[in-house]
């Protein structure tokens, strides 16, 4: 009988299709899969790619995701060493490290491994009970030992995975949040409000003290500079003097015509304005009407 | 009969004619018809088999690039080979899958851990819930800060996928969550370095790039594959049961600056005033000095011009220049009052009455009973 090409060629295809659903099975790069025969994990597929199976039921695949979970722990209280009581969230990344051991421990579930995850990670806060709170929050940097606690924590949490054999791994650990019991954070707003109060009356009294310092400043600078100034008039006046006394050699040639000009000159500066004169008939040169009659006098 | 009917052992019986017919016709079309229906199977499948093939084309939009995974690996390598925007071809589904990684696009997370409680139609009318004077961890969120005050903060981190974007996206169940947790981190620790008045006030620049240096160096550590744009929408602010109190604080140094400035202000003046003071003082000292020198060189000159004349005649000089001085100052005099002698040859006596100013009048201030 003469077969249709085309219809062995789809017959041919139909078949390694349905075989590679049966014999075959894909990876993908962010999965592991577990591959079970009759139940028993026989082998991990850890490499992404195509790869052979027996069809169900005699082997069974169980995929995870290999890539890193991203876990965030709730709100644990601990005390610090110096008896703080201090509230810690923490996050996580973890990972399947061995997916044969994760899946004998957890099943199918990534729910499971985060409850286990979160047990360590409350185990791992009995390290903040090893350093005081100044190593959280402080004002003096080299104090602060945030860094170091999240590094002794995840030592403790890798130590614990290890110990446990849960096959995961963390990856990294980090504080997500710090706070502190509710009572006490109305007692840190109360301290809060008297500092605010302290700072305000700091804030006043630094102003009006430095505003007195500037404006007292001001002052001195003010005299200063005045009295630096009279100083240099002063200087000023006296070269003048001393200029005019060089000038006043030449009265010595005759003292008493000197004196008599300059009594001439100083009569003259000082009645030159607003002056009212009362003279008598002796004053020169109004001696000259002495004995003669005047026209009031006749009256 | 029929070849078959001689040939055959059993002896069969004969059919009518017409039966024979019909039965050909019938066989021919049921032919014709699984013929057609081959034909039609046919161009299904190469339709089929067309749209298989065709389903294989993608484009990839300017902020993304795209990575085959083929049979679940990547293509072009451990590094993988990225396609860039525009029209590629890959096997379709389950042979390849194409994965599109936002590599342009600038992606960003919220950091609200340190932020109270609001809910979203509080946050879209700019409302919030009343204050209240303790804070429950479980719902308000805050920071401690070095002196171990609180604050509230919260921000936004805008970043961009570092190429070629593998690690962010197959490294990852949820890489944005881990971004935000490592930006929570960054915002803890910077608060933990900086006071309540420095991370509110004084170094509010600094704050936010320590929040972001913790952050780039958490992201290099974790490998997160990210390149930080900038943190924006930063936010810091006080409890809000405290709000008054801080605003008092900024109230006295708004205060205490107005009275440095008012200091200031008298400083300056004081100052100008006191120079311009000292040189009016210096040049008056100057005109003074100028003008004693001036005088006295005027008078020693006026001097030695009527020294000669003086020694002829002293008693004839002196009385021509008092004359010549006294007809000056009498004519330059405002008053003139000449008192006659005596007939009697005696003295006259006069009596002035000197006053500087007039008195004024005492101004009589009555109440509205006009007492």
């Amino acid at each position: 009988m003469k077969r249709n090409p085309v219809t062995q060629i789809v017959g041919v295809l139909l078949i390694l299709i349905f075989a590679s659903l049966l014999f075959t099975f894909q990876v993908r790069t962010t999965e592991v899969v577990v591959v079970t025969t009759f139940g028993k994990a026989t082998r991990p597929e850890t490499e992404p790619g195509l790869k052979w199976r027996w069809p169900w039921p005699i082997q069974q695949l169980h995929r995870f995701d290999k890539r890193v979970h991203n876990f965030e722990s709730p709100f644990e209280q601990a005390l610090t060493s110096d008896g703080f009581t201090l509230l810690l969230s923490v996050y996580a990344g973890w990972s399947i490290s061995d997916p044969v051991i994760y899946l004998e421990r957890f099943g199918d579930s990534s729910r499971k491994a985060e409850e286990s995850l979160e047990g360590l990670v409350r185990n791992a806060n009995t390290i903040v009970g090893k350093h005081p709170f100044s190593s959280f929050v402080s004002t003096v940097p080299t104090e602060i030992k945030f860094t170091d606690i999240e590094r002794e924590m995840l030592a403790r949490v890798q130590d614990e995975v290890s110990t446990n054999n849960y096959g995961i791994k963390v990856s990294f650990l980090g504080i997500k949040q710090l706070g502190l019991p509710e009572s006490v954070t109305k007692l840190v707003f109360e301290r809060m409000q008297s500092e605010r109060q302290v700072k305000v009356a700091e804030i006043e009294s630094d102003g009006r003290n430095k505003a007195a310092q500037i404006k007292s400043g001001a002052d001195l600078e003010s005299s200063k500079i005045l009295s630096q100034a009279d100083a240099r008039a002063l200087a000023i006046k006296g070269e003048a003097e001393k200029a005019a006394a060089d000038s006043l050699k030449v009265f010595k040639q005759e003292p008493e015509l000197a004196i008599f000009l300059l009594k001439l000159g100083a009569l003259e500066t000082f009645l030159k304005e607003r002056s009212t004169l009362i003279l008598d008939q002796s004053t020169p040169p109004v001696d000259l009407l002495r004995n003669q009659v005047l026209p009031e006098a006749k009256k | 009969m029929s070849e078959l009917e001689k040939n055959s052992p059993v002896p069969v019986a004969p059919k009518p004619a017409l039966s024979e017919s019909a039965e050909d016709a019938r066989t021919q079309a049921l032919s014709d018809a699984l013929r057609s229906s081959f034909a039609i199977v046919k161009v299904i499948l190469i339709a089929l088999v067309l749209v298989f093939l065709g389903s294989g084309f993608f484009v990839v939009d300017p902020q993304y690039k795209a990575i085959v995974l083929r049979f679940g690996q990547p293509t072009g390598g451990a590094d993988g080979e990225l396609l860039g925007p525009g029209f590629h071809w890959a096997f379709p589904a389950p042979i390849d899958e194409v994965v599109m990684i936002p590599v342009s696009q600038v992606q960003s997370v919220n950091s609200t851990i340190g932020w109270y409680a609001t809910t979203a139609t509080q946050e879209a009318t700019r409302t919030e819930p009343p204050p209240r004077d303790s804070l429950n961890p479980a719902t308000e969120g805050y920071l401690l800060t070095a002196d171990a005050n609180i604050i509230h903060a919260r921000g936004t981190l805008r970043y961009r996928i570092a190429e070629p974007g593998l690690r962010y996206e197959f490294g990852f169940v949820d890489a944005s969550n881990l971004v935000q947790n490592a930006f929570n981190n960054a915002l803890v620790y910077a608060a933990a370095r900086y006071t309540v008045d420095d991370a509110l006030t004084r170094d509010v620049t600094g704050f936010r790039e320590q929040v972001r240096a913790r952050f780039e160096q958490l992201a290099a550590a974790q490998g997160l594959g990210i390149t930080v744009e900038q943190i924006d929408n930063m936010q810091v602010l006080p409890p809000r049961i405290l709000a008054p109190a801080f605003d008092a604080v900024l109230e006295a140094g708004v205060k205490s600056g107005q009275a440095l400035n008012e200091a200031r202000k008298y400083e300056a003046e004081t100052t100008n005033a006191a120079w311009s003071g000292a040189a009016v003082r210096v040049n008056a000292a100057e005109n003074a000095g100028v003008r004693l020198t001036n005088s006295i060189a005027a008078e020693a000159l006026r001097f030695l011009d009527n020294l000669v004349d003086y020694r002829g005649n002293p008693e004839l000089f002196r009385r021509r220049f008092q004359a010549d001085a006294l007809g000056r100052v009498l004519g330059n005099a405002q008053d003139k009052i000449l008192i006659p002698d005596r007939i009697d040859g005696r003295a006259r006596e006069l009596r002035l009455q000197l006053n500087r100013e007039p008195e004024k009048p005492r101004t009589v201030v009555k109440d509205e009973h006009g007492h």
